[in-house]
């Protein structure tokens, strides 16, 4: 094989997104080198620059007419397009919010900007990472800067803590994720390409031992831990509370996106054959993670924790549309993702003011808000109201279309929990919205009775503000607009030819099925 | 049975033994120095695993890097932190010990079992020997050509992130902005001289 044939089959044109965010990457860290402390006032704008390029450059891989790369390694179709977009995008959001934040509490920002970029770059590759080994380099590639970020302020106790707790059990999960995988390159016969596992495993015979049931168990835990869903969710509080407020962003964003992109991929394309195992378990953890994540959210006294607890949950929502596999599953569940996007991330961006303005996380200190700056109760309030599924904001459809596809689906036993738990969560999320906004100037708490006038000249306070717009625009009208991310969703599912063959062949199997029923005569 | 199966069979048995049981005193023995050197020999004794496989590579990177890199990092980590600190017994400890061996022996048995019972495909492919280096770095660089680079952004950042980590930080003086905006993260200095008043 000679150079130019192989330059040719390598179709590399395909990760120009990643090449873009790369190379931004790279600028920002020699830039930062060569200038110095002073390349603080230009290194975000040059890595959301760099982000938004990657969007726009991942907008003409739409109708790219040859997805598979890399000679199998890595696959570019319409729904990995669609999750590099949201990671991309969370991404840009989080530079957006973490400029103020980071210089407050004197740490560089150039370092952590290349390393939420490494992150971005991570999840970007594992959205269509199409084979193994690229799989496991990406997700740890995910993960390591994830850990980095979240011990980031290092002289903070709370910080290093979240950092450790986050390594380890994190270490511990992609370990045994590898042993699964490791499982499924045994029993395929020595093959890392996701899309000739099934046929192999078919084909040497091993489709019916306990190895492929195993290797799968493992590799969900591994998956779990990454989109934090119950039983494997114990990290998620500690870490969020302990690490800086915009990583926690990112995380509950861009890493569980990537998580859940990695998830429809490898269930739906290496394990067709244990296809109703995977559909049981998985129904088991969105189960659980609906019902403790609300739950539990009701005692919380952090809004860090809160939101913890929350993202659990809505994870646990978002599952419902992996689990029952139709078309309008898929879709609802990318536009779930894109609408968690914009609600989520404003809901941080108020967080991170908020504790930047008066120092705490703790939910009592919102009291009596309102009167002090309407601004940051309004973006809070619509960002907690539209997580918690009140029209005509954007979770509300988002939730209604996950909802409705789950009950087209026949899962109504999901979708009734998924119901009770949505009004469960209602009701600890407009607790905080009734505590800024109800209470009387002789209820406020002591910090919002020291609160400082808005200033938004401060450097890095500008950035902030244009996120908390922006997200707080996106979660308002994302809902009565929502014409756009419909078809966004709706598209992706339907250009996916891995999508599109497993629905196939689960309607085949139907249509057997009914076949097979039929024709069977009634006993006498 | 020949000359060179006896060999072999004499060689794996040695290996595996001196594997279990450095791995038993890794996880056994209360002295944390005694571990890390018996997690050495654990390494050492797969690499020779490799070798009866006819992995020469394999063995060689294993010893290099796990033996080389990981483990003296263990055993630095470990002496340059030079903390003796007595715990206190855990009352009913054995509970949890045996806990612990009926999960781990609960684990060992149910993939002994998938192992034994899975009919494996075995490669027919003639075994590469020394010429396994050619065949990995020619899969380097084609089909695995992606992962690879990747790993590249990858140690990048783990080298800046241990960078970042690791050096010496001055506390910034006293800002003027300090009175207008605050975080909730604090130097570890005030914190540490805080909390010690309750012990």
């Amino acid at each position: 094989m000679d150079f130019a044939t192989l330059a040719a089959q390598l179709n590399a044109g395909t990760i120009l997104p990643e090449g873009i965010v790369i190379t931004t990457l790279l600028v920002v860290l020699v830039g930062d080198l060569i200038v110095g402390r002073s390349s603080n006032r230009w290194t975000p704008y040059v890595a959301i620059a760099g982000l938004l390029g990657a969007i726009v450059a991942l907008y003409y891989q739409w109708d790219l007419s040859d997805p598979i790369s890399f000679l199998g390694s890595f696959n570019s179709d319409a729904l990995s397009i669609v999750f590099r977009g949201i990671i991309a995008l969370s991404a840009a959001v989080t530079v957006l919010m973490s400029i103020r934040y980071v210089e407050q509490s004197g740490t560089s920002l150039a370092e952590f900007i290349v390393i939420l970029m490494t992150a971005t770059v991570g999840g970007m590759f594992l959205a269509g990472a199409d084979e193994l080994v690229t799989i496991y380099v990406a997700l740890e590639t995910l993960s390591i800067s994830s850990y980095l970020l979240t011990g980031y302020m290092k002289r903070d106790p709370r910080s290093n803590e979240a950092a450790l707790k986050y390594l380890l059990i994190g270490a511990a999960s992609s370990a045994i994720f590898l042993y699964g995988v490791s499982l499924l390159y045994g029993l395929s016969g020595g093959e890392t390409r996701l899309s000739v596992i099934t046929t192999n495993i078919a084909a040497n015979n091993v489709d019916q031992s306990i190895g492929v049931v195993i290797a799968l168990v493992f590799v969900i835990a591994g998956i779990a831990f990454k989109i934090a869903a119950v039983p494997f969710h114990q990290w998620t509080p500690d870490v969020y509370e302990g690490s800086p407020t915009p990583v926690v962003a990112f995380l509950s964003v861009g890493s569980k996106a990537a998580g859940f992109v990695l998830a429809v991929r490898l269930l739906v394309s290496a394990f067709p054959l244990v296809s109703e195992q995977w559909h049981f378990v998985l129904t088991a953890l969105a189960l659980l993670s609906m019902i403790l994540g609300n739950v539990v959210a009701l005692a919380q006294t952090s809004m860090k924790r809160l939101l913890a607890y929350s993202s659990i949950g809505q994870a646990g929502f978002v599952m419902i549309g992996l689990i029952i596999g139709t078309e309008a599953g898929y879709a609802s569940m990318i536009f779930y993702l894109l609408v968690y996007l914009f609600m989520n991330l404003g809901g941080f961006a108020c967080v991170i003011l908020f504790s930047l303005r008066t120092g705490t996380d703790e939910i009592s200190e919102y009291s009596g808000l309102y009167q002090k700056d309407p601004l940051l109760t309004l973006a809070l309030s619509i960002c907690l109201l539209s997580l918690g599924g009140i029209p005509p904001l954007a979770g509300f459809f988002g939730k209604l279309y996950l909802f409705w596809a789950g009950w087209q689906a026949g899962a109504y036993w999901l979708v009734l929990v998924g119901l009770m738990t949505s009004v469960v969560s209602i009701y600890y999320y407009i607790r905080v919205v009734k505590m800024m906004v109800v209470k009387e100037a002789d209820e406020m708490s002591e910090s919002v009775k020291n609160y400082p006038a808005s200033d938004w000249n401060l450097e890095g306070m500008r950035p902030l503000q244009v996120s908390l717009i922006v997200t707080l625009v996106a979660t308002s009208l994302a809902g009565i607009l929502s014409n756009p991310l419909f078809a966004l969703a709706n598209g992706s599912v339907e250009k996916t030819p891995l999508l599109q063959s497993s629905l196939n062949t689960a309607q085949t199997a139907l249509v057997d099925q009914s076949v097979a029923t039929s024709s069977t005569p009634a006993p006498l | 049975m020949n000359i060179a199966d006896g060999v072999q069979v004499v060689s794996f048995a040695v290996l595996a033994l001196m594997m279990l049981g450095a791995a038993l005193g890794v996880v056994l023995l209360n002295n944390i120095v005694y571990s890390a050197f018996l997690l050495g020999l654990v390494f050492i004794s797969i690499s020779g695993l490799y070798i009866l496989l006819n992995a020469g590579f394999v063995a060689a990177a294993q010893v290099l890097i796990y033996v080389g890199a990981v483990n003296v990092l263990i055993l630095f980590g470990i002496m340059l932190v030079n903390k003796r600190q007595p715990f206190a017994p855990v009352r009913s400890a054995w509970l949890s010990k045996v806990a612990t061996a009926v999960v781990c022996l609960g684990i060992f048995a149910l993939l002994g079992t998938m192992v034994l019972a899975t009919p494996w495909q075995l490669s027919t492919e003639a075994i590469a020997g020394d010429g396994a280096l050619v065949k990995i770095g020619l899969h380097f660089f084609s089909d695995f050509l992606l992962p690879f680079e990747l790993a590249s952004v990858l140690l990048l950042m783990a080298l800046i992130g241990a960078i970042v980590l690791a050096r010496r930080e001055y506390l910034p003086d006293e800002l003027e902005e300090e009175t207008v905006l605050t975080l909730p993260e604090r130097p570890r200095e005030l914190t540490s001289s805080g909390s010690r008043s309750n012990p």
